[in-house]
């Protein structure tokens, strides 16, 4: 199930506030447990059982780590295989035999299975829990339903944020609700809602029609790049959005995922504003147990390309998020030695460019099949490989979406967000009535998209 | 308003409406269909073996946005936001032009332009000759007469026809009527052209064909409704002013009878009864789509027969030949296999045969059995 389905809001949603807000605060874990159970049974029947045998693999080994201290380290070693195998089984089984069998010309059969979703979400959220277990960052959770609650949490279960046990661990004992970050909630809910539809899959007709266009033009290419840029980072965004906004109506704080990531000056300065969560995942469970940069320089840059090619494996099997991921590793490296230094001193409109640049080859290498696709697309973009730079058919395109183009580019400034702030210190009162009309507006709309629409499903579950 | 008070408004306003919503959607009874766009309404789907399969959500979301609570308005407000608001170009691939609803038909299907040339040369090889009078026609859509400055996207016409005619049987002769036709000639809010405004192709058609001087009496025009709300307008979901249905008719059309071969039901040409009860009111002709359907002339003064394969713009163009022929045969395709036309159909040379297909069908052809 999503968050921007008819099903969700109108169906689930008040099923569960109602449920949740009326029974016990003792028994509110329970519900949130047998609620988000729920959800993922109605999004991923089959796989409901896996994701439950690996919580209480975390959950025994949890209790193992604090009881045997001898032998906690086998114990960690042994949670985090059990817990990598499933992801590995699952995401990366066919992506090795396909190699294995271009490598060794062999003829293994693929396995096609079913990616269960949200399993490289949750698989990271229990090693993290158990490496802080381990480090004693975090108490062990002798209590199974408090573990599985943080594990299974519906808001941020399928594609994020990767929330820290130790960030919600005081929340799983004892909440605090009020109109006031209930509220909060739902205008950060409605605000995801509206980046997932009104932006995020309108742009995903351009990016569709990759397939269906009878002839690409440059412009073309260049509309596709700026369409899948623009749509992961809503479509993404959003979800995070949607994911913090209903942690709030449940009593949750989330961590934040995003933070305007396309006004940044530097690549760097990118990945600390772009999935936020899952950037300081890596650092703190692979790059700082790898030495970070506390080791010699060769060893330091065998520790930044070690995680910027786990990134892009974590996001797919394939060789294109491989490639992905080291463009990033590349980079980052390049700047560490001193790109950094000339772009803090170049205007920073050039810098921005460069980012934007930079992400946008990225996300076509991202989004693309294959490495012919990716040298067709980037190609394109040069006027390589095509014979127009223009014609009707990438015009139509030009113009139907170019009010879509620029409500999205500067939806991901934070010129709204300054502009609403600075309205509020002038006329507060008035701004606090225009919130909620502004919001049941955007809900309405949200909804007759919603009603006249086709399901689209998050990008993200697809990680 | 202070932040207090409206933090418990925004609070209170978004549980009232989903909840509301909610227990609206739960007592309300579930439509069966749905007038503006003419289509059976998703139900709740049963629940069995299914739970386990990944289809079970996909058709519940799909009930739920069918049975939605004011469910034609929020579309209504979709195509507002889009085309008014955002000035997108289109919504569902509809578009709007001096109060005429158009469809995006785009791009030209080369393989399926092959395939009809392929039908129709599969007939003709299997139930005609050279002793046959054998034509064809096709009717344009009406992007075709869009301004070629339009930004809107339409088909290669001429590509269409160039495939048409070279891959044809050369013994199929082609009477071209797109110099005949007009934007005003079809409805606003439809698809199908107007049966008043093509008396001109009917003229034509029988000038080619050669059973002109087999047509001398006149038309008069009635008014079928005043109220006619096409295809395109439920699909659209924009308030447009409504198309009138007027229709042609005679004495030889008046005293005509349909004979429908596949309810083995008689009607009149005109079938007012059917399509009083029709979500489509353009069913007004001929009684709608059906797989064979003949127009038995009482008082023909022939015994030539027409047989005509068609789509629905044939069920509009057939009445005004019917003083011309003793019997007219429509065919559709669609709606039967071109193997098993002979259970029910003996074809001779007193026929003439026509294959009239709009380029909506022609390029999107897979229907075509």
């Amino acid at each position: 199930m999503v968050f921007s389905s008819l099903t969700f809001l109108f169906y689930f949603l008040p099923i569960a506030l109602i449920i949740y807000y009326i029974v016990p605060n003792k028994v509110k874990n329970l519900v949130l447990f047998i609620t988000s159970l729920i959800f993922y049974f109605i999004g991923e029947p089959k796989y409901v059982i896996l994701m439950i045998v690996s919580i209480l693999s975390t959950y025994i080994h949890g209790i193992l780590i604090e009881k045997y201290e001898k032998h906690k380290k086998k114990f960690l070693i042994s949670s985090i295989v059990i817990s990598l195998s499933f992801l590995v089984f699952f995401k990366y089984t066919d992506f090795i035999i396909e190699n294995v069998n271009a490598i060794f010309n062999g003829s293994f059969d693929l396995l096609n299975l079913a990616l269960p979703i949200g399993i490289s979400f949750y698989t990271f959220k229990m090693i993290s829990y158990i490496v802080d277990v381990y480090t004693k960052k975090v108490k062990v959770q002798k209590n199974f339903l408090k573990l599985a609650t943080y594990v299974s949490l519906f808001p941020q279960l399928m594609a994020g944020p990767i929330v820290r046990y130790s960030t919600i661990e005081k929340e799983l004992d004892e909440r605090k609700y009020s109109f006031a970050v209930f509220s909060n909630g739902v205008r950060r809910f409605i605000i995801g809602l509206c980046k997932k539809i009104l932006i995020a899959d309108v742009l995903s007709d351009v990016v569709n029609s990759f397939s269906t266009v009878t002839e690409k033009t440059v412009l073309f290419y260049w509309i596709y790049a700026i369409s899948i840029t623009l749509q992961i980072y809503f479509d993404f965004s959003g979800y995070s959005d949607m994911a913090i906004g209903l942690g709030k109506m449940f009593g949750f704080n989330f961590p934040e995922n995003f933070n305007y990531p396309y006004i940044s000056k530097s690549v760097t300065e990118f990945w600390r504003r772009w999935h936020i969560t899952l950037g300081t995942w890596f650092r703190d469970y692979v790059y700082i147990p790898l030495g970070g940069n506390r080791v010699g320089k060769l060893k330091w840059l065998r520790n930044i390309l070690v995680v910027w090619i786990l990134t892009g494996l974590w996001h797919g099997a394939a060789w294109n998020f491989i490639l992905w991921g080291l463009l990033y590793g590349v980079l980052l490296i390049i700047e560490k030695l001193g790109l950094l230094k000339i772009l803090e001193k170049i205007p920073a409109f050039l810098s921005r460019i460069y980012v934007m640049f930079v992400v946008m080859i990225g996300f076509v290498i991202f989004s693309v099949s294959g490495m012919s696709q990716i040298k067709e697309c980037i190609g394109g973009l040069f006027g390589i490989g095509v014979d127009k730079i223009i014609n009707k058919e990438s015009i139509y395109y030009l113009l139907n979406y170019a009010s879509i183009f620029i409500i999205a580019i500067i939806a991901s400034t934070p010129i709204i967000k300054n502009i609403i702030l600075k309205l509020k210190k002038k006329v507060p009162k008035a701004i606090n009535i225009l919130e909620p009309i502004t919001l049941l507006l955007l809900l309405v709309v949200c909804v007759s998209y919603l009603v006249d629409g086709s399901f689209n499903p998050f990008l993200y579950f697809r990680f | 308003m202070s932040e207090r008070l409206k933090d418990i408004v925004v609070s209170i306003l978004f549980i009232v409406i989903i909840i509301g919503v909610f227990i609206a959607n739960l007592v309300l009874k579930d439509n069966d269909i749905s007038i503006s766009e003419r289509r059976k309404l998703a139900k709740f789907p049963t629940i069995n073996s299914s739970i386990f399969s990944k289809s079970l959500t996909d058709e519940v979301e799909e009930y739920a946005m069918d049975q939605f609570l004011l469910r034609d308005e929020f579309r209504s407000i979709k195509t507002f936001v889009k085309l008014d608001i955002l000035r997108q170009k289109d919504n569902n691939e509809l578009f709007v032009i001096d109060g005429n609803i158009h469809k995006i038909e785009y791009p030209l299907d080369e393989k399926s332009v092959l395939n009809v040339t392929q039908k129709i040369d599969n007939i003709y090889n299997k139930y005609l000759n050279e002793d046959f009078n054998v034509f064809y026609s096709i009717v344009p859509d009406k992007n075709y007469f869009l301004d070629d400055n339009s930004i809107y996207l339409k088909l290669d016409y001429k590509k269409l026809n160039d495939i048409m005619h070279e891959n044809i049987n050369s013994n199929i002769k082609y009477i071209d009527i797109y110099n005949e036709l007009a934007a005003n000639d079809y409805y606003n809010t439809d698809t199908h052209w107007k049966q008043q405004n093509i008396v001109k192709i009917a003229n034509k058609i029988s000038k080619e064909i050669g059973f002109s001087d087999r047509i001398t009496e006149e038309f008069e025009t009635k008014e079928y409704t005043d109220e006619f709300y096409g295809t395109y307008y439920g699909q659209l979901g924009k308030k447009i002013n409504p198309d009138n249905i007027e229709y042609l008719t005679n004495s030889y059309i008046e005293n005509a009878i349909t004979y429908n071969y596949e309810t083995n039901k008689e009607a009149r040409i005109y079938d007012i009864q059917k399509a009083d009860l029709s979500m489509d009111k353009y069913d007004l002709f001929l009684s709608g789509a059906t797989p064979i359907i003949e127009i038995r002339n009482n008082d023909a003064k022939t015994d030539k027969e027409l047989i005509i394969f068609r789509d629905s713009f044939g069920s509009s163009l057939a009445p005004l030949f019917t003083q011309a022929y003793s019997k007219i045969i429509l065919v559709d395709i669609r709606y039967i296999s071109t193997d098993l036309i002979s259970n029910y159909i003996s074809f001779n040379s007193n026929q003439d045969v026509l294959f009239l297909y709009s380029t909506l069908v022609i390029n999107e052809s897979g229907a075509l059995k």
